[in-house]
């Protein structure tokens, strides 16, 4: 059956691609008026752009805040995957055996932080730690954006787990193997791809997170708050060439990781 | 054959266990890990504790913990409560919500800007996952639906200071007005509604696109054929087959949209104005500076919260019906 005869005709149809450019225009329109406006030969961010340059991109390679807040968000967004990736799989594990009840429950209550709206769940978690007589910092920061990721590696672990077949950890465990060794073995293996595409995308997340960082975050920027401070105090080109920068990293990065899970999704 | 209890696993850690090779191997011949995770998993209550501890030890304390301790500072009269004395609970931090307009108007101008935004990114993004799943060339489909994809892993933050860009007075689009000749001075596009609401949609398209995209895909083709051959016009077969097909697609979308525009808070502060304040604004205020107006902050994040998930609840169930629309 062939797609051309699915809704409309042709008029309908040529309508549906114009929509669908025009909303790339609006996805990708204000990313590349950055892109362009980082290599604008002028002190201060105005159109139209009359001389070219590269010196933003030099300033911002040399600059020690941009680089000591990109350091630190790649270390928060590691160690929030380390501990996303553990618990989720862990969580997941636990919904998806047998003989567990109440499982919808159990998966709702995995979902949480996934549904309270960031600014609360930023509040709450400020107010958690503070009733913990924890520190705002480092340790909160990696806390709330775990708190965060849980739910996403929950999600995809449980989508990928239902393709397996059931009977492969029943065969590794007929062969002697116990239960741990047959996660570690049979399980992880075939969660593999798609784990991997997960984690990348737990670090995108909380490379991106502002609001939690925001409420949990010490005096050291991470590369939002850094980019949010930037942008209140005065416009300089500067924010253009640092953001570009990071849009490149992130949609390689990004696009990696797709690859990954689609991958694991045909096989 | 499937005999659970086979000589192999109930041998004991130091019965003839099964060998493997490379590190598991190692791992599982060592000793510590004999008398470790291979004795839990020797025993059905050994496994179980392994498999219960982390996972509800972790959902207690950090996915109920955090919200629990909201809830309960929100009664508080003081917080942190003073030494050798305490803590009264109160409803006054509630009062307060309701005594004063400065507070309520915002509230109901946070929802209904909400709503609206849902709605618009519902009616913009529709077509555009429709097109993608069901229009365009099947082997250009992953192509067309990575490129929507791409300028969401820019960032929060990034992509509302790219708006400003665009928005500014001197920004592209006011340049541009005034070179076509449209405009002889800028207009004010940024610090209002319209810029707020551009960002915000600009933000969460991708949280309408998804479950939308999931779910006009699976919608089988035959079916619209059929209507078709049986006489009816495309806007009969988008009413009576598509849309009702797609329902799932839309209630988790507007759901995840307005929930998630519930609680934006980058976007109000750098492309809202003095005549935009909206709930999170109010919410944050009171948690700058010294903490002995958290309680009132925490009565009212409980307020903004009840109020976001009654109202996505209740959409579900109205639009939902059914019980399989779940978020996945």
């Amino acid at each position: 059956m062939s797609n051309k005869s699915f809704l409309f005709a042709d008029a309908p149809r040529t309508m549906l691609t114009g929509f669908y450019w025009a909303f790339v225009i609006y996805l990708l329109g204000p990313l590349l008026l950055m892109f362009a406006m980082s290599f604008k030969d002028a002190t201060f961010i105005a159109f139209p752009i009359s001389n070219w340059t590269l010196d933003w991109y030099a300033k911002v390679v040399q600059d020690q805040q941009f680089l000591s807040a990109f350091v630190y968000s790649l270390f928060i967004a590691f160690a929030t995957t380390c501990f996303a990736t553990i618990i989720g799989v862990w969580i997941s594990m636990l919904i998806s055996a047998e003989g567990i009840w109440g499982k919808a429950l159990l998966f709702a209550l995995a979902c949480l932080p996934a549904v309270v709206p960031g600014m609360i769940s930023a509040i709450s978690l400020r107010i958690f730690v503070s009733v913990l007589d924890m520190q705002t910092g480092t340790a909160a920061i990696i806390m709330g954006h775990t708190v965060h990721a849980v739910p996403f590696v929950v999600i995809m672990v449980l989508t990928r787990l239902r393709t397996m077949p059931a009977n492969l950890v029943d065969a590794a465990r007929d062969l002697g193997a116990d239960s741990f060794i047959a996660f570690c073995r049979v399980t992880l293996p075939f969660l593999g791809p798609a784990l991997v595409g997960g984690m990348i995308f737990c670090a995108l997340t909380s490379i991106d997170d502002f609001v939690r960082t925001f409420f949990l975050g010490g005096y050291r920027p991470t590369l939002p708050m850094l980019i949010f401070a930037k942008v209140q105090g005065g416009m300089s080109p500067e924010i253009n060439a640092m953001a570009t920068l990071v849009v490149i990293v992130t949609a390689a990065v990004g696009l990696y990781a797709e690859r990954l899970t689609r991958r694991s999704r045909i096989s | 054959m499937n005999d659970r209890d086979n000589p192999a696993r109930s041998g004991g850690p130091t019965g003839n266990a099964p060998r493997y090779s490379g590190w598991i191997g190692r791992l599982a011949g060592s000793s510590a890990y004999r008398f470790s995770i291979g004795m839990l998993a020797q025993s059905r209550a050994g496994r179980l504790a392994m498999l219960l501890a982390v996972p509800l030890l972790w959902i207690v304390v950090f996915h109920i913990g955090p919200i629990f301790q909201l809830a309960r500072i929100s009664f508080l009269q003081q917080f942190p409560i003073p030494a050798g004395s305490s803590g009264a609970y109160t409803w006054a931090n509630y009062q307060i919500f309701f005594a004063d307009s400065v507070y309520f108007v915002p509230f109901v101008r946070s929802l209904i800007f909400s709503a609206c935004v849902t709605l618009a990114a519902l009616v913009i993004v529709y077509p555009v996952a429709y097109y993608v799943a069901k229009v365009v060339d099947p082997r250009r489909r992953t192509k067309a639906l990575l490129l929507l994809l791409v300028p969401f892993w820019a960032g929060e933050l990034i992509r509302t200071f790219s708006v400003i860009m665009l928005l500014a007075n001197r920004g592209a689009a006011n340049v541009l007005m005034r070179e076509l000749g449209l405009i002889d001075r800028p207009i004010p596009l940024l610090y209002n509604y319209f810029s707020l609401s551009f960002g915000v949609l600009y933000l969460i398209a991708l949280f309408m696109l998804l479950p939308l995209y999931a779910a006009i895909e699976k919608i089988p083709s035959h079916l619209v054929d059929a209507a078709a051959d049986l006489g009816a016009g495309p806007l009969t077969r988008f009413r009576r087959i598509i849309l009702p097909l797609s329902k799932d697609g839309i209630v988790s979308g507007c759901s995840l949209v307005f929930l998630t525009c519930v609680g934006v808070f980058a976007s109000p502060l750098l492309l809202g104005g003095p005549g935009t304040v909206i709930f999170p604004e109010i919410i944050s205020a009171f948690f700058h500076g010294a903490s002995d107006k958290w309680p009132v902050g925490a009565a009212f994040s409980m307020i903004m919260l009840v109020a976001a998930l009654a109202i996505a609840g209740l959409f579900m169930r109205i639009v939902g019906g059914s019980r399989s629309t779940r978020f996945m």
